[in-house]
C-alpha cells in the first residue's frame, strides 16, 4: 500500500490521575507509582462498599477564555488541554483544516445532570443557567472543544462505554486509511462521579477490599483482586496518513496497523473469551501480522474477577505464552471512556523508551490468569510491534495493532 | 429600605463575579457589547439578579431596561422599590 493511505500517530495529549501531560503519566507509570486514592464522599452511602477512585489532581484552566469555558464540564476542559498537547506535539498551533474530532465520553456529565435534576424536579427552571444543555448533551467535549479551538471539520465522536476511547482511535484510523480523512483527533474523555462506583458496586464489580489501601485497591490479574476502581481523565492522539507526515517531517510515534471490533452478545455486562479471540484474531488479520509477530499485549484487565479471567484466556489461546502482558489499571484504575486511548498512549511511549511498566499490584497471579507471560516492575523491553485491548460493558470489544515507525 | 448604592454594589458584584469581569469595567455607560457579552450571558444575568434580589426580572423587562449598566440599575431599583411598597 502506497505511504499516502499508511496511518501514523504523531500527536498525543493526556490527562490522568497523576496530572496533566503525557510525560507525566509515563513517568509515574516507570515509577510504578499508583493514582488511586480515599475519595471520603463514597463513605456516606450506606452500601457503597468502594471508597477509593483515580481522581486528577486540580488544575487551574483559567486560561481558557470563560466565553468557551462556561459550557465546560470537566470532561471538556480535560480534552481541551489534551487536544492542545496533541496538536503541539504534532507541531501545530492550530489543527489544519478539515481535521475530524472523534471523541466521546461514557455518558455526560453526571454532575451536571444532578445539578439541572435537582432545580427541575423542584419546579425551578429558573435557576437554571443558559449552558446547562451545553454541559449535559452526549457530545459535550466534542462541541466545546472544537468550537474553543476553531476546529471545523466534522466531529464524529463514538460513545461505547469504556471502550470508547480505542473505538474513536480505530473509526479515525480506517477513515484516514479509507480515504475518506487526511487528519484526526481521536480518544476518550470523562470525568469521575461516585454514582459511577456505585453503578459498578451493586454490580458486585467495584473494587472493595483495599479500602484502606487504595494504591493497593485496582490491581488486575491478582488473586486477590475484586473489582474495578473507577478513575478519570483524557487521552488525545493526533493522526494522521504517512504521507503527511514524512512530508512535514513530523516526529512519528507509531504506526497503526490493524483494528477491529465486534460486540458480545451473550451477555450485557458479561465478556466471553469467545467474542475477545474473534476481536483479536480480526485486528491481527487486519493488520497482516502473525501472533508470533507481537512483542507486548496491553491488557483491558480491569481488575474484576470474571473479566481479567476471559482476556487472560483469550490471549493465551491466539498469542500463546510467549508475549508479556500488562494492565496499566493497576496504576491508573479505570479511567472508562479515556482508558483506551490513554493506555495505548502511555504505552507506545514505552515502545519509544525501551522500558514498559509491568502490572501495579500483581502480588499472587490468579491461577485462572496464570495461562500468560505477566510481568511487573519496570523493565527493559525491545518493543517494535504491539496489541492494545479495551472492551467495554454493553459488550463492545476493540482491539489495536501498532508498530514501532520504521521497524 | 435598600439605598440605591448598595443596590448598584450587589448588582456590580454578582455581574463581575459571574462573567469573571474586573469590577472597574463596571461603570454607568458599560453595555453588553463593550462588556463581551452575549444573549447566553444576557439569560445568566437574569438568573443571577433574580437570585440576588428575589425580585422577577424575566416578567417585567424591555430591551431598554438592558441599555446599559445605569439602565438596569435603574429597573432593578425600580423592582427592589415595589417589593417593598409591596411590603414583601
Amino acid at each position: 500500500m502506497a505511504d499516502k493511505r499508511r496511518v501514523v500517530i504523531t500527536g498525543a495529549g493526556v490527562v490522568s490521575p497523576f496530572g496533566a501531560g503525557v510525560d507525566t503519566l509515563v513517568n509515574a507509570l516507570l515509577e510504578n507509582r499508583s493514582g488511586i486514592s480515599t475519595h471520603t464522599l463514597l463513605k456516606e452511602f450506606p452500601l457503597m462498599n468502594s471508597h477509593v477512585a483515580g481522581i486528577v489532581p486540580e488544575i487551574d484552566f483559567s486560561f481558557i477564555p470563560r466565553h468557551y469555558r462556561r459550557s465546560m464540564t470537566k470532561m471538556s476542559l480535560f480534552a481541551m488541554l489534551c487536544v492542545t498537547e496533541a496538536l503541539k506535539t504534532a507541531g501545530h498551533a492550530k489543527a489544519p483544516a478539515g481535521t475530524a474530532v472523534y471523541i466521546g465520553s461514557t455518558v455526560s456529565s453526571m454532575q451536571a445532570w444532578l445539578d439541572f435534576s435537582e432545580k427541575f424536579l423542584n419546579k425551578r427552571l429558573d435557576l437554571v443557567k443558559s449552558t446547562a444543555v451545553f454541559q449535559v448533551m452526549n457530545h459535550s467535549p466534542l462541541a466545546n472543544l472544537q468550537q474553543a479551538l476553531d476546529i471545523r471539520g466534522p466531529g464524529l465522536g463514538a460513545s461505547n462505554a469504556c471502550a470508547t476511547g480505542l473505538m474513536n482511535i480505530g473509526l479515525a484510523y480506517q477513515a484516514i486509511r479509507q480515504g475518506t480523512l487526511e487528519s484526526a483527533l481521536a480518544g476518550g474523555t470523562d470525568e469521575y462521579h461516585p454514582m459511577m462506583t456505585g453503578c459498578f458496586a451493586i454490580m458486585n464489580a467495584a473494587s472493595s477490599q483495599y479500602n484502606d489501601a487504595p494504591a493497593r485497591a485496582s490491581r488486575p490479574f491478582d488473586k486477590d483482586r475484586g473489582g474495578i476502581v473507577c478513575s478519570e481523565g483524557c487521552g488525545i492522539v493526533y493522526l494522521e496518513t504517512l504521507d503527511s507526515a514524512k512530508k512535514r517531517s513530523a516526529n512519528i510515534l507509531a504506526e497503526i496497523t490493524g483494528f477491529a471490533a465486534n460486540t458480545e452478545t451473550k451477555s450485557i455486562s458479561h465478556p466471553s473469551s469467545d467474542s475477545i479471540i474473534e476481536c483479536m484474531s480480526m485486528a491481527l488479520d487486519s493488520a497482516g501480522v502473525t501472533p508470533r509477530e507481537i512483542d507486548l499485549v496491553n491488557a483491558h484487565a480491569t481488575s474484576t474477577v470474571d473479566g481479567d479471567i476471559e482476556e487472560a484466556i483469550s490471549i493465551e489461546k491466539v498469542f500463546g505464552k510467549d508475549p508479556p502482558v500488562n494492565s496499566l489499571k493497576g496504576h491508573l484504575g479505570h479511567t472508562m471512556a479515556a482508558s483506551g486511548s490513554m493506555e495505548l498512549i502511555a504505552v507506545i511511549h514505552m515502545m519509544l523508551g525501551g522500558k514498559a511498566a509491568g502490572t501495579l499490584n500483581l502480588d499472587a497471579v490468579d491461577p485462572a490468569c496464570a495461562g500468560i507471560r505477566h510481568f511487573t516492575g519496570t523493565v527493559e523491553c525491545a518493543v517494535n510491534t504491539f496489541v492494545k485491548n479495551s472492551f467495554a460493558l454493553g459488550g463492545t470489544n476493540t482491539s489495536m495493532v501498532l508498530r514501532r515507525y520504521g521497524a | 429600605m435598600m439605598q440605591r448604592e448598595e443596590i448598584q454594589k450587589i448588582i456590580n458584584e454578582a455581574i463581575a463575579k459571574e462573567f469573571e469581569l474586573d469590577i472597574s469595567l463596571l461603570v454607568p455607560e458599560a453595555n453588553f457589547e463593550t462588556l463581551g457579552l452575549d444573549s447566553l450571558d444576557a439569560v445568566d444575568m437574569v438568573v443571577v439578579l433574580e437570585m440576588a434580589f428575589r425580585v422577577d426580572i424575566r416578567n417585567n423587562f424591555t430591551m431598554a431596561d438592558f441599555t446599559n449598566l445605569e439602565s438596569l440599575h435603574n429597573f432593578i431599583e425600580r423592582l427592589v422599590r415595589q417589593k417593598e411598597n409591596a411590603g414583601e
